[in-house]
């Protein structure tokens, strides 16, 4: 027994003597020990971490569809600077822990020149701090909190702040009704656009007779939408996701008998499905209507998704698309390099803009976000969401 | 007011479905079977498969359903539990949770993961009562449960089998020389159990409408509540549990909201339990083994290195920061502060012989409290680690005091609620700890006025603390001290009766493990730099549970290996990305089936 300890002690001191040789580092991390720099191969990275599977898979199904157009059509009109883009997959669930740990291994790729993902805020939070200290950009391309872009000059997000979404949506609210219910899902995400609703519905004066959160695995919400219902409110608004958007509307319309106004809802065929006729009606903010789009190049992408995948393409999708293009067009302005995406994205001011009302869009230096993207309305009818003019 | 009882009470009847099939399997085989929930999902998704793609109709669907999921309560417990029979039924209950986790991935890959419209085998919505619609699904779904109550208590009590079942329960050995056959006894209890889950699918189904193939967690959950609330192993005690906390849920959630509603749940749990500690409807006399405690081999010992040994381990682990990647680094920052949390348990689920199911709870705390020392009151980085082990103890064991007086299983079932509150009053805490905004902007860990930036400095900062924690809880083990926790472990009784006051001891235990989690709570939220309370939900609590079980319940060092597979694994397994969480429920099950003492453990 002893004489096998001894043995595997003497094992292991022999690696790790190896692997000290091998490659005698320190502390400082592989950035400091590498020369950061561009690779020679002929093919760049964008690095996406994401949630294929788990609770949030949904979501990681619909990006990547965008993810592999974006590239096919990169690659197509000619890669980056006559490098082939690839994409690099991780699985994260969309989890802190993991994101946390797969981070490093992103930024010890050095054929990885930007990073894009996580689903969630928190998740991708987790795994900013080291993309930020090994100078790789961390394009949070669907991370609307508006702290996410705090951890540092490498983290960047093109998506509209939830205070701009808010505003819009609480203008839409204001023009139909005077007295509402709230609901909102009770995450980072909801209760930040909750306050900026709130502000905003303050200002137009708004009555908010009731109000509550839902946790989001919550199966049954009879108990606060029923006194959201006696209340009497105008309209009743939901200030949250796809699925549990559906049990809200379902469970007012099917189990109470509620008939009036509703806003909320998420441009998904999750949503659609779930909420079947229940969601007509239904108005939201979003950036992006594949049938209401008056730009070409947006247009061009509907046709492409159309055609590769059968459906229209919805904002989940047209983000995840745009985020490659966004970085493309960045790394084709510099150079595609780690450096050269970070340079990209400070000096380049016509990023070409798929949402929205299509054009060009450019950052603010100041906070890393894109200032002049707009919300639009959306309204939910025959089964499908169309732009709404209000 | 009329209208939220009533809609308690119809999900409350959706609960006690689910949960009188975790009764009986609790009552007739001792085994809190975690993968209770899961087969419910099987079952819904079943039948949805059945209902949409295939167009079946009710009566079809539901005979498809009990095939199904009888075949798989047979399956389980041929190949996992019954193999387990002998051992300390921690093991069964462990092994559930692997089969869970392999049962829900593989739901999801085999459906999808988006979540769907329920086909309408039953009519819904179409009939209405004070002012809330229900339809004829929800009246079979209520006539159901009240049935199956009736149904497997005139079974239990007067059937041939369903006596065999009950004296397989009370005594196996004398059951076996009374000519009753034990093994096929315990299959039918799995089946029945099984059935009845599978059946109880379809419902939850039609009531929640909107289903998802990663449901069956939350519904074991919260059918595990009710069940404990109406006194487990009882049946009739099941369908009052579940109606009962339907009815407290709906009651709670419409006056304070629904973002209370695990602090609804978990608090009328804690409460029934400190008030009533069999539950409402549950038996006098406490099952004499309890299922929820004892050390996983009861004789296994922990492998004991020799002082230098322990030495090269230490340099070796010291040496690694020096030449790991920013990757591996990464996942060593991972498992290291895991392994710190685990360390920790094993003085009070290894050597106390405490299961504690919610130790996310300390480290949120932990976690929170070190964050908010840093960024509100600019308390310096050591001194902060230091308070947030305290401050994470001090809470615990504030919390856990009525807690202590419970015997058995039931204060394992309270440490579950007790982990869920904490969490639950961290997001509700607003104005302290901004709820579920988060905490942003954490700053990295600051050691004498050094900024640790890299992977591999915090990974270094890790393994001293882990070094640490493990000298300590390796001394402490040795002292009389120790002795004091192994006697409380090993019998209680005999304990009891050298007028130790097993009680007190479990608590210190327990403080002394929850300052370990606090530890790691802190150095988590310096690493991350943000942190919010769905990152600490019961599947971190579960996990550094199942860290010490692979390891060796009562071995330290065990505890780390168990971090670096458990940890370490999900990364190993990433080639294949779809089947990864499967894979570890997997690897989890094999683990108890073949080495069951945990790996850094000999059999005694």
């Amino acid at each position: 027994m002893k004489t096998s300890i001894i043995r595997k002690a003497l094992a292991g001191l022999v690696a790790a003597g190896t692997l000290l040789s091998v490659s005698a580092c320190g502390l400082q991390g592989d950035a400091a020990n590498s020369g950061s720099g561009s690779d020679s191969g002929d093919t760049v990275n964008i690095g996406v971490i994401y949630p294929k599977t788990g609770q949030y898979a949904e979501y990681g199904k619909l990006f990547q569809q965008g993810f592999d157009l974006a590239v096919e059509k990169v690659n197509k009109d000619g890669g980056v600077k006559g490098k082939k883009l690839g994409l690099k997959y991780f699985d994260t669930q969309s989890d802190a822990k993991q994101d946390a740990a797969v981070a490093p291994k992103l930024v010890a790729d050095k054929s990885i020149i930007a990073v894009v993902g996580d689903y969630a805020s928190p998740a991708s939070a987790a795994a900013s701090p080291t993309f930020q200290q090994a100078g790789l950009v961390h394009y949070g391309f669907n991370n609307s909190a508006p702290t996410f872009t705090e951890t540092g000059d490498h983290v960047w997000t093109p998506q509209i702040g939830q205070d701009k979404y808010q505003k819009a949506n609480a203008d839409i609210v204001a023009k139909k009704a005077k007295k509402i219910s709230v609901v909102y899902i009770e995450n980072d995400w909801g209760k930040q656009a909750y306050q900026y609703f709130k502000e905003e519905a303050e200002k137009n004066g708004t009555q908010i007779v009731y109000e509550s959160s839902y946790l989001p695995d919550s199966t049954d919400l009879s108990p606060i939408l029923i006194p959201a219902r006696d209340a009497k409110p105008d309209a009743v608004v939901d200030i949250g996701y796809g699925p549990d958007g559906a049990l809200v509307i379902n469970t007012l319309r099917d189990k109470l008998g509620y008939t009036g106004p509703y806003f909320g809802g998420q441009e998904t065929k999750e949503f659609l499905d779930l909420a079947g006729k229940n969601a007509e009606g239904a108005i939201i903010t979003g950036s992006f209507s594949a049938t209401g789009t008056k730009d070409a190049k947006a247009q061009q992408f509907v046709k492409d998704f159309n055609a590769k995948y059968g459906n229209n393409p919805g904002n989940f999708e047209v983000t995840a698309y745009q985020a490659i293009i966004d970085l493309a067009y960045a790394a084709n302005k510099t150079e595609p390099t780690r450096e050269g995406i970070q340079k990209g994205l400070q000096t380049v001011t016509d990023f070409p803009l798929y949402q929205g009302n299509g054009g060009t869009f450019k950052f603010n230096l100041k906070n890393r976000r894109a200032d002049n993207i707009e919300p639009i309305l959306l309204i939910a009818k025959d089964g499908k969401f169309q732009q709404y003019e209000g | 007011m009329f209208d939220v009882l009533f809609a308690g009470v119809i999900h409350g009847s959706a609960y006690a479905l689910v949960a009188v099939g975790m009764s009986l399997i609790f009552g007739v085989t001792n085994v809190a079977n975690f993968a209770q929930g899961s087969i419910v999902a099987v079952g819904m998704m079943t039948a949805w498969w059945l209902g949409t793609t295939a167009g079946w109709g009710i009566v079809p669907t539901f005979i498809a359903v009990i095939v199904v999921t009888g075949l798989l309560g047979l399956v389980m417990n041929v190949a996992v539990i019954a193999p387990l029979e002998g051992r300390k039924p921690i093991a069964a209950l462990l092994a559930t949770i692997g089969v869970g986790q392999v049962l829900d991935n593989g739901l999801q890959m085999i459906f999808g993961p988006q979540t769907r419209p329920f086909p309408k085998l039953l009519p819904t919505y179409n009939l209405q009562f004070a002012g809330v619609r229900f339809g004829t699904s929800d009246v079979v779904m209520v006539i159901l449960a009240i049935v199956s109550m009736l149904g497997l208590w005139a079974f239990l009590k007067y059937g041939k089998s369903g006596q065999a079942i009950r004296s397989t329960s009370q005594d196996p050995e004398a059951a076996l020389q009374m000519g009753i056959p034990v093994k096929t006894i315990r299959n039918l209890s799995f089946v029945i159990g099984s059935v009845l889950a599978g059946v109880s699918g379809i419902f939850v189904g039609l009531f929640n409408a909107n289903i998802n193939p990663m449901n069956g967690g939350t519904i074991g959950m919260t059918a595990f509540v009710a069940a404990t609330i109406g006194g487990l192993g009882s049946i009739p005690g099941a369908v009052v549990g579940g109606l009962v906390l339907g009815v407290v849920e709906a009651f709670g959630i419409s006056l304070f909201g629904d973002g209370a509603h695990d602090l609804i749940t978990f608090g009328a749990l804690l409460i029934i339990l400190i008030l009533k500690p069999q539950g409402l409807l549950g038996p006098k006399n406490d099952v004499k083994s309890e299922p929820l405690t004892g050390t996983f081999l009861g004789g296994g010992r922990p492998i004991e290195l020799p002082w230098w040994g322990n030495l090269i381990g230490a340099v070796a682990l010291l040496a690694t920061p020096f030449f790991f990647s920013d990757y591996l680094a990464g996942v060593g920052t991972q498992v290291a502060i895991y392994a710190i949390a685990a360390v920790g348990l094993t003085m009070i689920s290894g050597s106390a012989g405490q299961t504690i199911l919610g130790m996310a709870g300390p480290f949120a705390v932990g976690a929170y409290a070190s964050a908010l020392l840093t960024t509100q009151a600019h308390w310096p980085f050591l001194a902060a680690l230091l308070a947030a082990g305290v401050i994470a103890a001090v809470a615990a064991s504030i919390l856990t005091f009525p807690v202590w007086k419970l015997s058995g299983h039931y204060v394992a079932i309270a440490t579950i609620g007790v982990g869920a509150v904490m969490v639950a009053i961290i997001r509700l805490a607003e104005p302290i700890t901004k709820g579920s905004l988060g905490i942003q902007g954490i700053p990295f860990p600051k050691v004498f006025g050094f900024t640790l930036y890299t992977q591999q400095m915090m990974y270094l900062l890790d393994i001293i603390v882990l070094l640490l924690t493990l000298v300590v809880v390796t001394r402490l083990r040795s002292t009389h001290l120790g002795r004091v926790f192994e006697a409380v472990g090993s019998d209680r009784e005999a304990s009891e009766a050298l007028s130790i006051r097993t009680g007190a001891y479990k608590a210190l235990a327990y403080a002394l493990a929850t300052f370990f989690a606090g530890l790691a709570g802190s150095l988590l939220a310096h690493q991350y730099t943000y942190i919010d309370p769905t990152i600490f939900n019961s599947n971190m609590s579960i996990l550094i549970l199942t860290i010490i079980v692979l390891g060796g319940m009562n071995s330290p060092i065990g505890a780390l290996i168990g971090s670096v597979i458990l940890i370490g694994a999900p990364e190993l397994l990433r080639f294949a990305t779809d089947a990864r969480i499967l894979l570890y429920g997997v690897l989890l099950v094999l683990v108890i089936l073949f080495r069951p003492q945990g790996l850094f453990a000999r059999k005694a």
